[in-house]
């Protein structure tokens, strides 16, 4: 069937982006002076040594002085193996520090994501079912603060407004606390509703102002004709067509504030995850570490976009998969 | 007829709140459908069929619609029914087929989920059996292999195709109104013709009353038992399709025969002038602005009271009142290659390629 076969091209597709991605990687990192190396020379020469002889044992160390083609492959090998190296600043192996890092993000993005999801296309399908009410506006107007307001200053502002003033809800961010404890709760309430607001805006203005088009359509007037409740009408007649433009925006947003803000709101709320990992690398200059969070956010927006695209064709009948 | 027809309306208004003012679209009709006859709504787009035809069950939204006056179907008055009610009559005994069977289709559901769907609200029964029952649907409304076809989407289908699927779903609850919108309108004149062939052959068999929608007065001759006039949210005229057709009586009917092909001196391009702005009717009678036979009278008051000319011919123009002499209005268009409303249909209809 067309469907099955676009899929599976479309994830070949996807790794070849990733592999693409990859080489770019390898290619930049090949041209560009090792900083080991000339730290190896300098330190020789200190000490009284041949830095010339010290550069190449450093070369030699590092596998530098193979062919480039062998290079290459080796790390492509390592790159699929998931031997990513030994992260200089926390003392661990990358990929490690990575899981470590993946572990804290997940425990919000997933409330995060889920939220967003479910909430955000039923607020707009609402909103359409009762346009220009005053809970249509009332969610218009908080889908355009949410769009409008900077994650990470909400976050501070919600941060001082809980945390310092009323004291409800812990400041620093502990790690001691169970995954599905009350506490966790607790702690993760506020970036997950800072990161709700700012992905629900779109998704809610998308689902309304698409579901407002298929309300009006003729065939709304023939499952009326036939019988059916509003609830159902809604529920499946608008809900459905609306999914099909919906898919795309919806992970179009959860992927840019992904990569964009949860960095920032992991600073904010002292959260130990990738976004704050990966700062603390491209402080330290750990360029092991770095390189291997750079994978996991591309990695990232490579499923996502793959996802996306499969969702609409999946959800959209009228595809024809010869013209894509 | 003595006993209680089908459906009986009467004195029905539809208005619509716009910002341009209230919109009266229908404005006290009257008309009725005899349980297996086919009524045709006649008049130009804008004349208010389609609002009267979705005010029967209530289809139009309101607010902004309005709607008043009595709607008498099976001894039961819809105008007092409750929504939950409706919605048991809807599709149940009242089916729709629209004009525009691309837009009136779901493009994300297979066509057998809309049938069933149909099936299944009013029905207590299982989702193979519903099936069942809409591949057997769509076999009797001449779709080839349906067993096939029952989990196609709607793009896959012609446009004619697509009418016989919403023809198949309004049958799916055996209704005993079928209110057909223009649903030939959007098709091919050969497909049209094949369409128009099943919907009469389907009103036999399911002994349905048939509420038929057109401005095609060439299709109104080859099904219509009875018509019924409008024009501007008024009714004309009514009357047996012999009467209309035989002795076409008002000037705006006589001006709609007249632009048929076949009849009287073609005049060019339909009737001149444009229906009047129903946020702000005019005096008197509607057709006044545009009829070549008014007088001082026809732009005063409201519309002439109708005239039955012959039982259950009726005419609201006023040159049929008394004190005024019909014959001012000359010799109705006379009737050429259209001997017998329905002996037509073998030729026109006859020998069509299939749709697809
Ligand atoms: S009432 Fe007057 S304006 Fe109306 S149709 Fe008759 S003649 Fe024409």
């Amino acid at each position: 069937m067309g469907l099955a076969r676009y899929v599976v091209l479309r994830v070949v597709w996807a790794a070849v982006v990733s592999l693409v991605i990859v080489t770019a990687t390898f290619v930049l990192m090949a041209a560009a002076p090792n900083p080991a190396i000339q730290e190896a020379a300098t330190q020789a020469a200190l000490e009284g040594g041949d830095p010339q002889q010290a550069v190449e044992r450093e070369r030699e160390l590092r596998g530098l002085d193979e062919p480039l083609h062998v290079r290459y492959l080796d790390f492509l090998t390592s790159i699929y193996t998931l031997e990513w190296g030994w992260s200089d600043h926390r003392s661990q192996p990358v990929t490690e520090a990575l899981v470590e890092g993946l572990y804290y993000t997940a425990q919000y993005s997933i409330p995060w994501t889920v939220l967003t999801v479910l909430i955000g296309p039923l607020v707009g399908v609402y909103s359409a079912a009762n346009m220009y009410s005053w809970r249509d506006h009332a969610a218009t107007a908080f889908a355009f603060f949410g769009y409008a307001i900077p994650n990470f200053f909400f976050g501070i502002v919600l941060l001082l407004l809980f945390g310092v003033w009323l004291d409800w809800i812990p400041v620093v961010y502990r790690t001691d606390v169970a995954v599905f404890s009350l506490e966790n709760a607790r702690q993760l309430a506020l970036p997950v509703f800072v990161l709700v607001t700012g992905s629900i805006g779109a998704v809610m203005r998308v689902s309304r102002n698409e579901s407002a088009e298929f309300r009006d359509a003729t065939f709304m007037k023939t499952a009326k004709a036939k019988g059916v409740s509003p609830f159902r009408a809604y529920a499946y007649h608008v809900m459905r067509p609306t999914l099909v433009p919906l898919s795309t925006t919806l992970v179009s947003q959860l992927l840019a504030i992904f990569l964009g803000s949860s960095l920032l709101v992991e600073v904010v709320f002292g959260i130990p995850g990738l976004g704050r990992l990966t700062f603390e690398a491209l402080v330290a200059q750990d360029t092991n570490l770095v390189l291997g969070a750079t994978f996991v956010f591309t990695f990232v927006a490579v499923i996502g976009n793959l996802l996306e695209d499969i969702a609409f064709s999946v959800l959209d009948p009228r595809i024809s998969y010869d013209d894509r | 007829m003595t006993d209680e027809p089908l459906l009986r309306v009467e004195d029905l208004t539809t208005t619509f709140e716009t910002d341009a003012g209230r919109l009266v679209a229908v404005d006290g009709i009257d008309f009725s459908v005899e349980a297996g006859e086919t009524v045709c709504l006649v008049g130009e787009s804008g004349s208010g069929k389609t609002v009267a035809t979705e005010s029967i069950t209530r289809l139009i939204k309101e607010p902004p619609g309005h709607i008043e006056g009595t709607v008498r179907f099976e001894g039961r008055d819809l105008a007092d029914c409750a929504e939950p009610e409706l919605r048991e009559i809807r599709g149940a005994d009242v089916a729709h087929v629209f004009q525009n069977p691309q837009d009136a289709l779901n493009h994300c559901y297979t066509v057998g989920w809309q049938i069933a769907e149909a099936i299944r609200i009013h029905e207590d029964v299982g989702r193979s059996e519903a099936r069942a029952r809409a591949i057997e649907l769509l076999g009797r409304v001449g779709i080839a292999t349906p067993g096939a076809r029952i989990d196609d989407y709607p793009h896959q289908f012609s446009g004619g195709e697509k009418q016989r699927v919403m023809i198949a779903m309004a049958l799916s609850t055996n209704p005993d109104l079928l209110v057909a919108d223009e649903p030939t309108t959007a098709l091919d004149v050969t497909v049209q013709a094949q369409i128009l062939r099943l919907l009469d052959e389907l009103k036999t068999e399911y002994g349905m009353g048939v509420l038929f929608i057109t401005h095609d007065l060439g299709v109104v001759s080859e099904i219509a038992d009875r018509i019924v006039v409008l024009y501007a949210g008024k009714v004309m005229e009514r009357g047996s399709a012999a009467d209309v057709f035989e002795r076409p009586s008002h000037p705006y009917t006589r001006q709609l025969l007249g632009c048929l092909p076949g009849i009287g001196p073609p005049s060019a391009g339909g009737i001149p002038g444009t229906l009047p702005d129903p946020t702000d009717p005019p005096e008197g009678c509607r057709f006044a602005p545009r009829c070549e036979h008014a007088v001082e009278a026809c732009f005063e008051g409201g519309q002439p009271e109708a005239v039955e000319r012959s039982p259950g011919h009726r005419v609201s123009c006023i040159h049929y009142h008394d004190g005024y002499d019909e014959s001012v209005l000359g010799e109705p268009p006379t009737r050429l290659g259209l001997a017998d409303p329905k002996a037509e249909e073998d030729t026109r209809t006859g020998g069509d390629a299939d749709d697809g």
